[in-house]
C-alpha cells in the first residue's frame, strides 16, 4: 500500500505540466528568503533595514518576511525607539 | 472526470455552508431531517469565520462559529460536500430536486489526513494566501486556516511544481495525485438557498488606490489583522511593516454608489468601521482613527450606543465624501474629501487607509434552476416573493432563501433569516409528506 500511494506524483506527471511562472515565482521567492536570511544572521533588523541593506522593493520584503515568520524561520523582537518598526530575528531551530 | 453511479437522497440541499447554511441545516438536521451541506470552499464557515469579533458585543467572532461548525460536522443527520459545487438543478416533480455537484480534487485523502502540516513544511512554494486576503504567503500545500473543518490539507495544483515531497513526507500516506474531479448525482426533497454574498472589489475606484498603494487595505484586510492568528505580529502597514499610528476608514466603498452599480448600502460597513475602530485602539493605544462617512446608519438593537461608544474612546467621524487618495513618499496617503457640514474641499494625511468594501449579490444561484426561473430581485438577490409571511419563499416551490443570499445583511439577521428558511423548509417537507 505505502509503496503504490508513494508514486502517485508520477500519475500527475504525466498529466500536468508545470506552468513556467509558478517556477519563475518560486526561483524568486527563494532567492528573496536566502537574502533576508543572510541579513538577519549580522543580527536584528527592521523592515526597511533588511529592505535596504539588499536592496530589494520594501513591500516584497515584507511580504516574505511574515511568510517566513508564518513558517517558523523567523521570531519578531521588540520595536525601535520610535515605535515604528519591529525588529526581526532568525529564529533559533 | 468520473461519474457516480450511485445517486445518493437527502431530505434538504443547503447550499453554502456559511453562518444562514450551517443555521438552517442545523435546524432541520435537529428535527431528523438528512441534510447535504455544499461548500464551494476547502472549509465551512463562511465569511464569519475569518471574522475578529461582532458588532455590538464585541464577542469573539470564531467562538461563536466554530461550534456550530463542529456541531455540523459531528451531526449525524449531515453531510457536508466541501470544496464542491452545484452546478445545475432539476425539479422533476414535488418533492424531487436532481442535482449535479462538481466534487474538485483536494490530491488529499480526507479521512487519511491528521492536519499534522509536515507536508506544509517541505512544500517549496510560496504564494498568496486567500484567506489571509493576500497579506502573507501560504504553501502550495496547505490547511487553509487553523479553525477550518474539515482540517484537511489540501494541494493548490495550479502553483504546485509537482516536485513530490509532500507525498513523500507524509506519514499518513494522505497525498493521492490520482484524485480527480468528480460529479456527484443526489435527489433532495427541497432546496435552501444560502450562498452569501460577495465583497465589492475596490480596485473597480482607481481614484482610491486600491492594489496601486500598498497602504490602502480593505475592511477584510484589516478585520485578518485583528484576530489572534492575524497574518503580521501586530497591526502593520503592509508595504513597510510599519506600526500606523493615523488610521483613515472610507465607508460605503462600493456601495450606495450607482456609478459602480451598486446603489444600496451594506448595511454593515457602519458597524464593522466602528468596531474594527474600537478594536484598534485597544491594539494600538496611541492611535488615532477617523471614520470618514456619508451617514451613520446605526439601526439595529445596541448599534447607536455603540456608535456612541466609540465616539467616546476618541474615534474621529468625520461626515465627508472621498474624492481621491494620493500616495506620498513615505507611503502615507493623502485624501482629498469634501467635508458635507462646512461644504469645503480639504485634505488630511493618514499612513494606513482601511476601505470598507460593501456587498454585491452572489450571482451562483442565477442559473443553477433548470428548467424553472428562480427571480431575482433589482438587484440580483434571490427575491423573497412573500417577504412578511413567508420571508424564506422563493420562485421555485420547494425552493427556499436564507442569509445573505436575499440581501446585504449582518449575522443576527442572517441566524433570523436561516430559522425562517428551515422552519419553512420543514413546513414545505410535512406539508407534502
Amino acid at each position: 500500500m505505502t509503496a503504490e500511494k508513494r508514486k502517485t506524483i508520477n500519475v500527475i506527471k504525466e498529466k500536468r505540466t508545470v506552468n513556467p511562472e509558478v517556477q519563475e515565482k518560486r526561483k524568486e521567492y527563494v532567492k528573496l528568503k536566502k537574502l533576508i536570511l543572510k541579513a538577519l544572521e549580522s543580527g536584528e533588523k527592521t523592515i526597511p533595514q533588511i529592505a535596504e541593506e539588499i536592496n530589494i522593493p520594501i513591500g516584497d520584503v515584507t511580504f516574505t518576511l511574515m511568510s517566513l515568520r508564518k513558517y517558523g524561520d523567523v521570531e519578531t523582537g521588540e520595536i525601535d525607539d520610535m515605535d515604528e518598526y519591529y525588529f526581526y530575528n532568525l529564529k533559533k531551530k | 472526470m468520473s461519474q457516480e453511479k450511485n445517486q445518493k437522497q437527502y431530505d434538504v440541499l443547503v447550499i453554502g455552508g456559511g453562518i444562514a447554511g450551517q443555521e438552517s441545516g442545523l435546524n432541520l438536521a435537529n428535527s431528523g431531517y438528512k441534510v447535504l451541506i455544499v461548500e464551494k470552499d476547502l472549509s465551512i464557515g463562511g465569511k464569519m469565520i475569518h471574522l475578529s469579533k461582532v458588532f455590538p458585543t464585541l464577542d469573539c467572532a470564531a467562538c461563536i462559529t466554530t461550534p456550530k461548525v463542529s456541531e455540523c460536522a459531528r451531526n449525524p443527520n449531515i453531510t457536508i460536500l466541501s470544496n464542491s459545487e452545484v452546478l445545475e438543478i432539476d425539479k422533476k416533480g414535488e418533492n424531487e430536486f436532481d442535482a449535479s455537484i462538481e466534487k474538485r480534487p483536494r490530491y488529499v485523502i480526507e479521512d487519511a489526513c491528521t492536519g499534522c502540516q509536515e507536508c506544509e513544511e517541505v512544500c517549496p512554494i510560496v504564494v498568496d494566501d486567500e484567506y489571509q486576503w493576500d497579506l502573507v504567503g501560504r504553501k502550495a500545500v496547505y490547511i487553509p486556516f487553523s479553525i477550518a473543518n474539515p482540517r484537511v490539507a489540501a494541494i493548490d495544483i495550479e502553483n504546485c511544481i509537482l516536485c513530490g515531497a509532500c507525498e513523500k513526507v507524509c506519514s499518513a500516506d494522505a497525498i493521492d495525485f490520482t484524485q480527480e474531479m468528480e460529479i456527484v448525482n443526489i435527489t433532495a426533497k427541497s432546496v435552501i438557498v444560502a450562498s452569501g454574498y460577495n465583497l465589492f472589489d475596490p480596485t473597480q475606484i482607481e481614484r482610491y488606490g486600491y492594489g496601486k498603494f500598498g497602504n490602502v487595505i480593505t475592511s477584510m484586510q484589516m478585520e485578518r489583522q485583528l484576530v489572534p492568528t492575524r497574518p503580521y505580529n501586530s497591526v502593520l502597514r503592509p508595504k513597510d511593516g510599519k506600526m500606523p499610528d493615523n488610521i483613515a476608514y472610507v465607508l460605503c466603498t462600493g456601495s450606495r454608489d450607482e456609478v459602480v452599480g451598486n446603489p444600496i448600502c451594506s448595511q454593515v460597513c457602519c458597524m464593522y468601521s466602528t468596531k474594527q475602530a474600537q478594536l484598534i485602539m485597544g491594539a494600538l493605544p496611541m492611535a488615532d482613527v477617523t471614520i470618514y462617512y456619508l451617514h451613520i446608519r446605526a439601526f439595529g438593537k445596541g448599534f447607536e450606543e455603540f456608535y456612541q461608544q466609540a465616539k467616546g474612546m476618541g474615534v474621529e467621524f468625520v461626515k465627508g465624501k472621498i474624492g481621491r487618495i494620493a500616495e506620498l513618499e513615505n507611503g502615507n496617503l493623502k485624501l482629498r474629501y469634501e467635508d458635507i457640514h462646512e461644504g469645503v474641499v480639504k485634505e488630511a494625511e493618514h499612513d494606513l487607509v482601511v476601505l470598507s468594501v460593501g456587498i454585491l449579490a452572489n450571482q451562483l444561484p442565477r442559473d443553477l434552476f433548470k428548467n424553472n426561473n428562480l427571480d431575482l430581485d433589482k438587484f440580483s438577490y434571490v427575491k423573497q416573493i412573500d417577504e412578511l409571511s413567508n420571508p424564506a419563499k422563493t420562485s421555485i416551490d420547494g425552493v427556499f432563501v436564507a442569509g445573505a443570499a436575499s440581501g446585504p445583511m449582518d449575522i443576527p439577521d442572517s441566524i433570523s433569516s436561516a430559522g425562517a428558511a428551515s422552519s419553512e423548509t420543514a413546513s414545505y417537507l410535512r406539508r407534502s409528506k
